[in-house]
C-alpha cells in the first residue's frame, strides 16, 4: 500500500468522537442501513407489511430463530449446515411421541445431541465444520424420512397445536415471543457471560485463544449445542403450529438464515459480528419477503428482486467500497510495473 | 467524512433497488389485467419507471371504468406450492389468470415450493390482507387446518384446488376442484392390472419427490390398488425420480440392473419420469414393447410414447381445467353461489381421470397440455 | 504435510516403529481418498450383485459425469478460499435449457454461444462481487442463484424442453466408448485440462496461493481481482458443460435440473481432500471424490435401500471418510 500511515491525527475526540469510534467498531452498520431503507420503502409502497406487524414478525421469526442459533457457531468461525435437517428431525421425533410434553423434551434433547455430534467431529476429530455438518445435513434429513416413513406425521394432540398458533400477548403468538426470548438469551450470553464472550476470541484467533487459556473445545461444544437446540426448538414450534411434522421441513430456512447472519455483519471466518446484526438481517429479509408477497409481483420476479437486493447489500458496505478502491489502485500499479512473463 | 458519503451511496442504491421492486409491484396489484399482462409478456423483465407510471395511470382508469360500469373487482390470494418452477404449474397459471381477468378478479399469487411452513406464513399474510377470497392448493394437507381456521375466523371464503384437504377439514372450506392424486395412482394401477391379466409380473416403481404429498398419494394409490386387484404383480423395487427425467433414468437403470431378468413391468408417477425409465430400459437392451409400462399425465413427453406403443397407458391430467376451475370455484364462493361446508353437489369437482392408451391417444379431449 | 525424518541410531526400537507407523499413516492421510474409493469398489464388486456389469459401469459414469464436471470446476473457487459457488445450480439449469431451446430453433452453434454468454455473465457478476468488492462468496452466489433462476423461469416459463430424437444433442448423449459414455470422457478430459491449469499455469498458482494467504498474494502486486473472476469463470464454464451433458443424457431440459448439485459437488470436493479453507487440494482429488460419492450412491440404489436410509448412509460415510483422513493426519503428526 502506498498511502502514508498517520497515527493519531484522525482520532476523533469528545463525545461525538467516542460515538463515532464505537460506531466504526460495530459491524451492524450495513444491516441497519439496509433495514432502514427497506422499512421506509415498504412503508411507502406496501404498508400492509408493517401494519400487519404480527404477520411480518412471524415471518421474521421463521428465519430468525434458526439464524440466531447459527450465529453462535459463526462467531467462532465454524459453520452449521445441519440446522434445517435438525429442525425436521426434531419435529418428526416430537410428533411421533403421543405424549406432548415428552415429545417436546425428546425433540429438544435430540437437538442437543446433534450439537454434540457435530462438535465432536469438529473439535475432537478435527474435521472442518463445513464437511462435518454437510454430512449431518444428509444423515439427519435421511433420518427424518426414515422415522416418518417419508410422509407427514400428525400430532396426537392437535388442539394444543392450534392453541399454540393463537396470539398470546396482544397480537403476538408464542412463536414470536419465543423468538424474542431466544434473542435476549443468546445476546446476553454472548455479550455478558464470560463463556459467551470467549466465542469471539475463539473465532478471531483460535491459537491465541488457546494460549490465553480459553478451553476452545468446550466452547465449540457449547456453540454447536446452542445451534442444535435452537434448530430443534424451531422444529418444535413449526410442528405445533402446523399440527403436523413434515420431514421435508426447513428447505428454505438454511440459506435464508445464513443470509440473515451475513447481511447483519457477521464474518463467516469468525471473530466479528453480533447477534443484534443477525436480528437486523432477519428483519430485513422478513419484511422484504412479506412486502413482495403482498405486492403480487410474479414469483420469479420476486426472486430476482431478492437476489438483486442481497447482491447490492453485500457489495455496497464500506468494507467493500474500500476494497474496490484498493483493487483499482493495485490494478493501476500492476499496469505501471514492467510486465512479467 | 468518507464513511458517511459511502453510507449515503449505499442507501441510495438500496433505495433505487427497492423502488424498482415496488414499481413492478404496484403495477400488478392495481390492475385488473395484471394476470394476462404477465403471461403475455413473459419476455419483459425490467419495466421502465416511465412505463410503470403510464401503466399505473391506465390501470387506475380501467379500474375506475369497471367500477363505474357496475362490474366488481375481487381481490383474491392464490396460495400455491408450485408455479413457474414446475412444468405443471407453468401451464396451470395462464388459464387461471385468464379466467380471473375474465371474471374481474385481481390475483395475488404465491409459490411456497412445497414448504409447509412457508405456505403457512403466506397464509397469514393473505388473511391479514383481507382479500375477498383465497384459493388454496395445500403443500401438505395435514398442516393446513390452522390456515383454514384463520381464514374462517376472518370471514374469508377458501376454495381448495388440485390437492384436497383431509376429510375432517373439509367443512372449513367452500369447495374443491382438482385431481385426486390417490385416484390417479389407482387408475394407473387398474390399467396395469388389466394389461397384466393375472400373470406374474415383477415391476419397478419410480416415485416423485420424497415426502411430496402428490408423490406419496400416487405412490400409495398405485401400490395399494395393485396389491388389491392383481396380487400376482410384485413391486420389486421403489426409488424416487424426483419428477425429473435424468434422475428417473438413472434410478430406473439401477433398479433394472439390480433386478435383472425379473422385470416385466414399469410404473412411474408421471410421464416425465416414465420417459426416463423407458430410455433406461432401451439402453439396457430390453424389449420395451414387451414390458407393461404405465404412468400419469399424458404430457407432451408422454403422449408420443403412447402413440408409439412404448408407453402402454397413462392418465390424462389437465392443468388448464385445474387452473380455471380454481378461479370459477372461488368466484362462486365469493358471490354466494356455494357456501361453507361444501353443502351442495357442485362444491366438489373432481377432474376426470381418463385413461389414455394406444386406442385414444389422439382424441382431442385428452390432448396434452403440459 | 508432515515431514518424516529418518530415525537416528540412538532411537529406541519403539520409537523407530512408531516413526514407521507415522510414515504409513502420513501416506494414508495424503492418499486416503484413493484407498477409500478402492476399498469401496472392491467391496461392491464382491458383495453387490450387478455392480460390475458393463451396464452398471456406464450408469456410474452417467451419475458421475455432470456432478463431476461441476465439481472439478468448482474446485478452483474452493481452493481460492471462497467456500463454494452456490449458483452452479442455476447455471446448470440455464445452460441445459439454452442448449435445447436454442438448438431446437436456431441450431447447435448459436446455442453454445448463448450458453457461453450466460456463463460469462454469471462469472462476471460472481467474480466481480467477490474479487473486487470482496463480498462474501456464499451470499453473492446465493443472490446470483436467485437472480439466475428467476430469470430462467421468467424466460423459459418453467416448461420442459426436449430435443428431437435424432438431433446432435441426443447423439452425444447416447454415445459411448466401450462402457464409458461420452459424458464421462468429457469429465476425464476436463479433469486433466483443469488439473494442468491449476498446477502448471501462473493463473493456477495464483488461485492456490490466494487460498493459502490472501494478503500476501495481494501484496505481490498482481491483479488478484482478475484471479478470482477467473476462478469463477472456470466454475461457470464447467457448470455450462455439465448442463450440456445433463441435457444430452435425457434429451430434455427444465428449470429445476441440477437441484442439489451445489452441495453434492462440494461433498465430492471435500471428500477428495481439498480443504474448504482453500490452498490445499487438487482437481485430481476432486475427481476421486466424485467417483467415491457416485459409486456409493450407486451401491445404495442397487441394494434396494430406500431414499431415507440412502441419505443417512451417504452422510455417515462422508463424515467417516473425512474423519479417518483427519485422524490419520493427526496421529502422523504426533
Amino acid at each position: 500500500m502506498s498511502s502514508t500511515i498517520s497515527l493519531g491525527t484522525d482520532e476523533p475526540t469528545g463525545t461525538w468522537g467516542r460515538v463515532r469510534r464505537t460506531a466504526s467498531r460495530r459491524t451492524e452498520g450495513r444491516g441497519i442501513v439496509l433495514l432502514t431503507f427497506i422499512i421506509i420503502m415498504v412503508a411507502l409502497l406496501e404498508p400492509l407489511a408493517l401494519t400487519a406487524y404480527e404477520v411480518t414478525l412471524g415471518r421474521i421469526a421463521l428465519i430468525g430463530i434458526v439464524a440466531l442459533g447459527l450465529t453462535a457457531v459463526i462467531l467462532m468461525g465454524e459453520l452449521d449446515l445441519s440446522v434445517a435437517s435438525t429442525l425436521a428431525v426434531a419435529g418428526v421425533i416430537m410428533a411421533s411421541i403421543p405424549d406432548l410434553a415428552l415429545g417436546i423434551v425428546a425433540a429438544l434433547v435430540a437437538g442437543l445431541v446433534v450439537g454434540v455430534i457435530n462438535a465432536f467431529f469438529v473439535a475432537v476429530i478435527g474435521i472442518n465444520s463445513f464437511i462435518a455438518t454437510l454430512g449431518t445435513l444428509f444423515a439427519l434429513r435421511g433420518l427424518a424420512f426414515v422415522l416418518s416413513n417419508e410422509a407427514p406425521v400428525s400430532l396426537a394432540n392437535k388442539d394444543a397445536g392450534i392453541a399454540f398458533g393463537q396470539p398470546l400477548v396482544g397480537p403476538l403468538t408464542p412463536r414470536i415471543l419465543i423468538f424474542i426470548l431466544v434473542f435476549i438469551a443468546i445476546q446476553l450470553f454472548v455479550s455478558r457471560v464470560k463463556t459467551g464472550r470467549e466465542f469471539f476470541a475463539v473465532g478471531g484467533n483460535r491459537q491465541a485463544a488457546r494460549d490465553a487459556g480459553i478451553p476452545v473445545n468446550k466452547r465449540i461444544f457449547t456453540g454447536f449445542m446452542i445451534s442444535g437446540f435452537v434448530a430443534a426448538l424451531a422444529g418444535v414450534i413449526n410442528t405445533l403450529e402446523r399440527t403436523t411434522a413434515d420431514p421435508t421441513a426447513g428447505s428454505t430456512v438454511l440459506l435464508a438464515s445464513f443470509a440473515a447472519a451475513i447481511i447483519g455483519g457477521n464474518y463467516l471466518k469468525g471473530g466479528r459480528g453480533s447477534i443484534v446484526g443477525t436480528l437486523i438481517g432477519a428483519a430485513s429479509l422478513g419484511i422484504l419477503q412479506v412486502a413482495l408477497t403482498i405486492s403480487g409481483v410474479q414469483v420469479p420476479i420476486q426472486q430476482i428482486y431478492i437476489g438483486l437486493i442481497l447482491l447490492l447489500a453485500v457489495t455496497t458496505d464500506p468494507t467493500s467500497l474500500r476494497a474496490v478502491r484498493g483493487s483499482l489502485r493495485t490494478f493501476r500499479q500492476s499496469r505501471m510495473k514492467t510486465p512479467d512473463s | 467524512m468518507r464513511r458517511s458519503r459511502v453510507t449515503f451511496a449505499a442507501s441510495v442504491l438500496a433505495a433505487a433497488a427497492l423502488t424498482l421492486a415496488a414499481c413492478g409491484g404496484s403495477d400488478d396489484s392495481s390492475s385488473a389485467d395484471s394476470g394476462s399482462d404477465d403471461t403475455a409478456s413473459e419476455e419483459v423483465v425490467e419495466d421502465d419507471a416511465a412505463d410503470d407510471a403510464a401503466d399505473d395511470a391506465a390501470d387506475d382508469a380501467a379500474d375506475d371504468a369497471a367500477a363505474d360500469a357496475g362490474g366488481e373487482t375481487y381481490e383474491v390470494y392464490a396460495l400455491l406450492p408450485q408455479g413457474n418452477d414446475q412444468p405443471y404449474g407453468t401451464t396451470y397459471l395462464p388459464p387461471m389468470e385468464a379466467k380471473a381477468a375474465e371474471l374481474g378478479i385481481n390475483l395475488t399469487i404465491t409459490n411456497s415450493e412445497y414448504d409447509a411452513d412457508k405456505q403457512a406464513s403466506e397464509c397469514e399474510v393473505a388473511v391479514a390482507a383481507q382479500p375477498d377470497g383465497i384459493i388454496l392448493w395445500p403443500a401438505v394437507a395435514d398442516s393446513i387446518r390452522p390456515c383454514l381456521q384463520a381464514a374462517n375466523d376472518a370471514g374469508i371464503p377458501v376454495w381448495i384446488t388440485n390437492a384436497d384437504v383431509n376429510p375432517e377439514d373439509a367443512d372449513l372450506t367452500y369447495g374443491y376442484s382438482g385431481t385426486d392424486s390417490y385416484g390417479q395412482g389407482a387408475a394407473s394401477a387398474e390399467m396395469f392390472c388389466e394389461f397384466a391379466d393375472g400373470a406374474e409380473i415383477g415391476t419397478i416403481q419410480v416415485n416423485g419427490l420424497t415426502g411430496n404429498s402428490v408423490a406419496t398419494l400416487r405412490g400409495n394409490g398405485f401400490s395399494e390398488t395393485v396389491a388389491e386387484l392383481c396380487p400376482n404383480v410384485t413391486i420389486l423395487a421403489e426409488q424416487p425420480g424426483n419428477w425429473n427425467k435424468d434422475e428417473s433414468q438413472l434410478a430406473a437403470s439401477e433398479m433394472l440392473t439390480a433386478n435383472q431378468g425379473n422385470v416385466q413391468g414399469i410404473y412411474a408417477a408421471d410421464d416425465t419420469m416414465v420417459a426416463g425409465a423407458i430410455d433406461a430400459a432401451k439402453a439396457q437392451g430390453l424389449d420395451v414393447d414387451g414390458l407393461i409400462i404405465t404412468s400419469i399425465g399424458n404430457t407432451f413427453l408422454g403422449n408420443p410414447l403412447v402413440a408409439s406403443g412404448e408407453l402402454d397407458g397413462t392418465v390424462f391430467q389437465s392443468s388448464s381445467w385445474d387452473g380455471e376451475n380454481a378461479v370459477v370455484g372461488i368466484y362462486r364462493a365469493m358471490t354466494g353461489d356455494t357456501s361453507l361446508g361444501r353443502d351442495d353437489d357442485a362444491s366438489v369437482l373432481y377432474m376426470p381421470n381418463p385413461v389414455v392408451t394406444i386406442d385414444n391417444w389422439d382424441a382431442p379431449d385428452v390432448a396434452p397440455e403440459w | 504435510m508432515a515431514q518424516q525424518t529418518a530415525p537416528s541410531e540412538a532411537e529406541t526400537p519403539t520409537q523407530s516403529e512408531s516413526s514407521r507407523l507415522a510414515g504409513v499413516l502420513t501416506w494414508m492421510s495424503q492418499n486416503g481418498i484413493f484407498i477409500f474409493t478402492a476399498i469401496l469398489i472392491l467391496f461392491a464388486l464382491i458383495f453387490v450383485d450387478g455392480f460390475g456389469s458393463l451396464m452398471n459401469i456406464t450408469d456410474v459414469f452417467h451419475r458421475a459425469a455432470p456432478i463431476g464436471i461441476v465439481a472439478v470446476g468448482m474446485t478452483f473457487v474452493v481452493i481460492s478460499g471462497n467456500y463454494l459457488d452456490l449458483s452452479v445450480v442455476a447455471q446448470v439449469a440455464t445452460s441445459g435449457v439454452i442448449l435445447i431451446a436454442v438448438s431446437n430453433n436456431y441450431g447447435l452453434f448459436p446455442a453454445i454461444l448463448a450458453a457461453l454468454a450466460a456463463a460469462m455473465l454469471f462469472a462476471l457478476v460472481n467474480g466481480t462481487a467477490v474479487g473486487i468488492f470482496k463480498a462474501n462468496a456464499v451470499i453473492v452466489t446465493l443472490a446470483t442463484t436467485f437472480i439466475g433462476l428467476g430469470l430462467l423461469r421468467l424466460f423459459s416459463g418453467g416448461s420442459i424442453f426436449f430435443g428431437p430424437p435424432d438431433g446432435p444433442v441426443r447423439t452425444f448423449g447416447l454415445g459411448k466408448i466401450g462402457p464409458i459414455p461420452y459424458s464421462a470422457i468429457v469429465l476425464i478430459i476436463m479433469t486433466i485440462v483443469l488439473g494442468l491449469i491449476l498446477n502448471r499455469t501462473n493463473f493456477g498458482f495464483l488461485v492456490r496461493s490466494f487460498g493459502v494467504n490472501e494478503s500476501a498474494t495481494r501484496l505481490g502486486g498482481t491483479n488478484t481481482a482478475l484471479v478470482i473472476i477467473g476462478a469463477f469463470l472456470v466454475t461457470a464454464v464447467a457448470a455450462m458443460i455439465a448442463g450440456f451433458v445433463l441435457a444430452a443424457f435425457s434429451n430434455t431440459a427444465v428449470s429445476n435440473d441440477g437441484v442439489g448439485y451445489e452441495f453434492r459437488a462440494l461433498a465430492a470436493i471435500i471428500v477428495g481432500g481439498t480443504s474448504v479453507f482453500g490452498g490445499r487440494g487438487s482437481v485430481y482429488r476432486t475427481f476421486l471424490g466424485v467417483i467415491f460419492v457416485s459409486v456409493l450412491t450407486n451401491i445404495l440404489v442397487l441394494s434396494g435401500i430406500s431414499f431415507g436410509y440412502q441419505q443417512v448412509a451417504l452422510g455417515v460415510l462422508i463424515v467417516l471418510a473425512v474423519s479417518l483422513d483427519a485422524l490419520a493426519r493427526k496421529v502422523a503428526q504426533r
